[in-house]
């Protein structure tokens, strides 16, 4: 399988997969010009991940995304979801800036649609 | 032309930042990182920053998804209008572009629609919405304009005027 190393740019995140902790990291701002085209790779890369292994650790530092972001999210979240429902081991950490109430309140809309581990963790920018 | 004129007259009416002209995906990021530039240098707060930068962002890429789905390409007429200004304590985002006279009806449904609800019916219609199958080809997920009413402390302010009758120029006013 391949690795997922996609470097961050001014409307894209940086999106790596650490295989030795089985975590995922999604750090940095979302709104790209095609939101859905920007994020299918990752969206398939972890479908088959998932379908091979157990356990993913999803990371998240995001501090804007846009609605299509939001959209591309939503999907990925919904894939960790039914793993976790199928007995995967998956975790959520989605990270917000203490001084900006937006961050929390959509980690908090992101964190009521799943049921899976979900902890949301203040950071001072 | 009396450039003079034209800047006391956006100084009058609060204009931080005037676009106008054809614009691309690239364009639209280096006038938010400005705007945001600007912003935090006049110590806004990171809410009131992010607010402004979110709903600029979602109208320019709507007007510019709009052009492009509806095959509105070429020079003049796949331009777009953008103006930020301060008006009180708010800032006020304005984005002007070309429609297709068809699609005028619609349009104007859609935002009274928007307008009808509140913030939590709106943060329903969003979820349902998210929810949804994205159509394939799509380039949007259907809830940019109901990001933009959550975030805006107005209603959505907007105008639909006739040009020839092919097309019309639609105009949106969003108060954050």
């Amino acid at each position: 399988m391949n690795t997922l190393d996609i470097p961050q740019s001014s409307s894209t995140p940086l999106i790596r997969f650490d295989a030795v902790e089985r975590k995922m990291r999604i750090s940095g701002e979302s709104y790209p010009e095609n939101s859905f085209g920007f994020y299918a790779p990752v969206v398939g890369w972890v479908k088959e991940y998932l379908s091979g292994q157990n356990e993913l650790h999803l990371d998240i530092d995001v501090s804007y995304m846009n609605s299509s972001s939001t959209k591309c999210m939503l999907d990925l979240l919904d894939l960790l979801e039914d793993a976790y429902v199928g007995g995967a081991k998956v975790t959520v950490a989605w990270r917000y800036d203490r001084e900006n109430p937006r961050s929390l309140d959509l980690a908090e809309e992101f964190q009521e649609e799943v049921t899976l581990p979900f902890s949301i963790v203040a950071t001072d920018e | 032309m009396d450039l003079f004129k034209l800047r006391e007259q956006f100084s009058q009416e609060g204009i931080m930042m005037c676009f106008n002209g054809p614009f691309s995906h690239s364009i639209i990021e280096e006038i938010g990182i400005a705007i945001r530039n600007h912003l935090a240098a006049e110590d806004t707060s990171r809410m009131a920053v992010q607010d402004v930068f979110g709903v600029y962002i979602e109208m320019t890429q709507n007007a510019r998804n709009y052009l492009v789905s509806r095959d509105i390409h070429a020079g003049e007429a796949g331009s777009a209008t953008i103006v930020i200004a301060k008006q009180g304590e708010s800032y006020a985002v304005t984005s002007g572009n070309l429609i297709r006279t068809e699609d005028i009806a619609d349009l104007g449904a859609r935002i009274d629609q928007i307008n009808s609800l509140d913030r939590d019916g709106l943060k329903k219609r969003i979820r349902q919405q998210l929810h949804k199958e994205v159509p394939p080809g799509a380039l949007g997920a259907g809830i940019g304009l109901m990001e933009i009413a959550k975030r805006a402390v107005a209603k959505l302010e907007y105008s639909i005027r006739n040009i020839d009758g092919h097309y019309a120029f639609f105009t949106l006013t969003v108060l954050v």
